[in-house]
């Protein structure tokens, strides 16, 4: 309630305050944005130490479907680690695929399989993220929105992030709008 | 008591100036310190505030979330003291926060410090650097106003104030204590050293009271020295009281003697009034049988000399006869002189002693007048001095110098005036026989030759009459010569007051 607050009150504020404006009106920047929110949420999430990871397996961000980001991703990645890991970005066609990865992208070309890939990695410590819309609410765990000023905002679904005893710290969670997966249950009903 | 202060009073300034002094430094170095501490307290607190919001701003920026940090920023709205805040990136705002009213921080004069805070001014900035997992992500700082702390300050020195006041006042009380102990001591010694001195009671003494060791022993010493001076005053007393008896004595014994002595110059008047009375009758009387024999020797010369009836023999004798008793008859007639110069009472007047002198000098001439005398009186003489009598004295003083000239070719008397000790002094001085000057004591007696009768005539009681007179007169007399170059008398006539 207090986020939505927030949320309108910048239109209003927006004028007395200075704010770097990032243009993301072309598709190519807004990817931009995306990587390197994508990469970012990496650094802001725990993952279980149960997954017996040590720092020589690299961080696998896999790119579930049509690969949105051309060669953003990867450059801006590039040199870039996560807990001491090296980042790899993969391309995955298949749910399955994900279940190796750490982080998983949801392309907006996979909306309609949407239900079967969350099932699939469901209770998974696979960090979900999205521009599909509705995906935090849906039951994916963080979803990327685009303001109507050309913003990119995330919502995140809390109980979808800690059910495989992943960790969002509050300095993530308080830019996020925080949804319940209890209408993505509801829509699976 | 002089304008100087007195010991309590300047005791009392002394520890009122030296608390006075020890609480004023004492003030100053708590409110210095207490000013360090609320500005280093200040920091400390703003510090871990900005490290706070660093670290919570540090996703919004990282997501470009520009209201979420000012929402973030927003927060300090709760701190009136904070001026403004901001959030640079890569040299732009990105997020800022002001306090109402208060000037918009410019993004300009932000970026150049890179020290993690500064003072100027009345204000306070402190940067920090916002970053993820080491990622640099911008600068955050936050400025604050540090009016407060000189509100604090100034309370501080109030309170200060409040309690340095009753302090001093405190001290005020306490410097009377050695007022008490010291001053008291010292004022009752030196009111008993003035009623000591005041009235010679020197058997007072200090009471020694519990005060400062050197006051006591100031007490005890000036005590002593009371036992000292009561002692030594006790001695002078007995001293004294001794030496008063003694002239008491003294005295006691003199009137006796003077009275002793009185009584015997009554005595001795009385002897010698009856002496003179007996001298003179005596005289008197023998000059009765004398000029009998003297006019029978006489006649018997006459009548029977030139008849032949005597021999040259018995005229030779007659004539010795003669001759004895015209000398007896000048002694007579010299002590009837002197006795009367006693027994006449002084007339005192104005004499002119120059034709006094004049007068017996020119009546010797005339009877001697085969000798030549130089006679030279200094004019003008004058004195107070009973005439007959001063005639008296220059007929012996000439007499005797125009006697004992007579075997000098070119004889020459003297007469004049000098003075000693303001006094005028008479002189007779001839260049005669002079005397031996051992003798000149007993020149002045009667009877006293000291020349023989065979070469100066004389019955020996001149000089005595002259002494008599100038005693008279209150005067002195003298003499000095020696033998064979003249004598000189001097003599005063008293009688000058």
């Amino acid at each position: 309630m207090q986020r939505r607050m927030l949320w309108r009150g910048s239109f209003l504020m927006a004028a007395g305050l200075f704010i770097a404006r990032i243009g993301v009106a072309a598709t190519g920047a807004e990817y931009q944005v995306k990587a390197a929110f994508i990469y970012k949420f990496a650094t802001y999430v725990r993952w279980p130490a149960t997954t017996g990871v040590d720092v020589n397996t690299p961080f696998v961000i896999g790119v579930l479907g049509k690969d949105p980001f051309g060669s953003a991703l990867s450059e801006v990645v590039r040199g870039q680690s996560v807990q001491g890991r090296v980042i790899v970005i993969r391309n995955i066609g298949r749910p399955e695929e994900a279940l190796r990865c750490d982080l998983v992208f949801v392309s907006s070309s996979e909306r309609s399989n949407l239900q079967q890939i969350l099932a699939a990695l469901r209770g998974v410590p696979v960090l979900t993220v999205s521009d599909v819309d509705q995906f935090a609410e849906q039951g994916g765990m963080i979803g990327l929105v685009t303001t109507e000023d050309d913003h990119i905002r995330f919502s995140i679904n809390k109980a979808a992030i800690e059910r495989p005893g992943l960790r969002a710290s509050s300095q993530l969670l308080q830019l996020a709008r925080i949804v319940g997966d209890a209408e993505a249950d509801r829509g699976r009903h | 008591m002089s304008s100087s202060l007195s010991i309590g009073r300047q005791l009392a300034w002394l520890s009122v100036v030296s608390s006075g002094a020890a609480l004023l430094a004492a003030s100053l170095a708590l409110l210095y310190f207490q000013l360090q501490e609320v500005r280093s307290g200040t920091l400390v607190r703003l510090e871990s505030v900005t490290d706070l919001i660093a670290f919570n701003i540090a996703s919004a920026v990282d997501f470009n979330d520009a209201q979420a940090a000012t929402a973030i920023l927003s927060a300090l709205k709760t701190r009136p003291a904070v001026i403004s805040a901001g959030v640079v990136v890569k040299g732009r705002v990105f997020a800022g926060y002001s306090r109402p009213g208060a000037r918009v921080a410019e993004g300009g004069d932000l970026l150049m410090t890179s020290a993690a805070s500064r003072f100027k001014e009345q204000e306070l900035t402190v940067y920090r650097r916002i970053s993820s997992e080491g990622r640099p992500l911008g600068m955050l700082f936050i400025r604050v106003d540090l009016s407060d702390i000189g509100q604090t300050w100034r309370r501080f020195a109030l309170i200060t104030g409040l309690v340095a006041i009753p302090a001093l006042l405190i001290a005020i009380l306490i410097s009377q204590l050695p007022r008490r102990a010291i001053s008291r001591p010292i004022l009752k010694l030196a009111s008993l050293a003035a009623a000591v001195s005041d009235r010679k009671d020197y058997s007072v003494r200090a009471p020694t009271v519990k005060s400062a060791a050197e006051i006591e022993q100031l007490v005890i010493t000036f005590n002593q020295m009371l036992t000292e001076i009561q002692g030594q005053h006790a001695e002078i007393e007995e001293a004294r009281a001794k030496l008063e008896q003694r002239v008491i004595d003294r005295t006691r014994e003199l009137e006796a003697r003077t009275e002793q002595l009185e009584e015997r110059g009554r005595e001795l008047a009385a002897a010698n009034g009856e002496l003179e009375a007996f001298s003179y009758s005596v005289s008197h009387d023998l000059r009765a049988p004398l000029r009998a024999i003297d006019g029978f020797s006489k006649a018997l010369l006459s009548e029977y000399g030139e008849d032949r009836k005597l021999d040259q023999r018995g005229i030779h004798f007659l004539a010795r006869v003669r001759a004895g008793t015209q000398r007896m008859s000048l002694l007579i007639d010299d002590m009837l002189h002197l006795a009367q110069v006693t027994r006449r009472p002084l007339e005192r007047s104005d004499v002119d002693v120059t034709a006094v002198a004049a007068e017996v000098a020119a009546e010797l001439a005339r009877r001697n007048s085969d000798r030549l005398v130089r006679c030279t009186i200094e004019p003008d003489l004058r004195a107070s001095a009973d005439s007959h009598l001063l005639t008296i004295v220059f007929e012996n003083l000439l007499g005797n110098a125009w006697k004992f000239t007579g075997l000098q070719e070119d004889a020459r008397i003297d007469v004049g005036q000098t003075s000693a000790g303001g006094e005028p002094v008479f002189f007779v001085r001839d260049n005669g026989a002079g005397f031996d000057a051992a003798y000149a004591d007993r020149l002045f007696s009667p009877f006293q030759r000291l020349h023989d009768e065979s070469e100066f005539e004389g019955t020996g009681i001149g000089l005595a009459t002259v002494k008599r007179i100038i005693t008279r007169h209150g005067g002195l007399v003298s003499a000095e010569g020696k033998e064979g170059s003249g004598a000189t008398f001097y003599f005063t006539l008293g009688g000058m007051s």
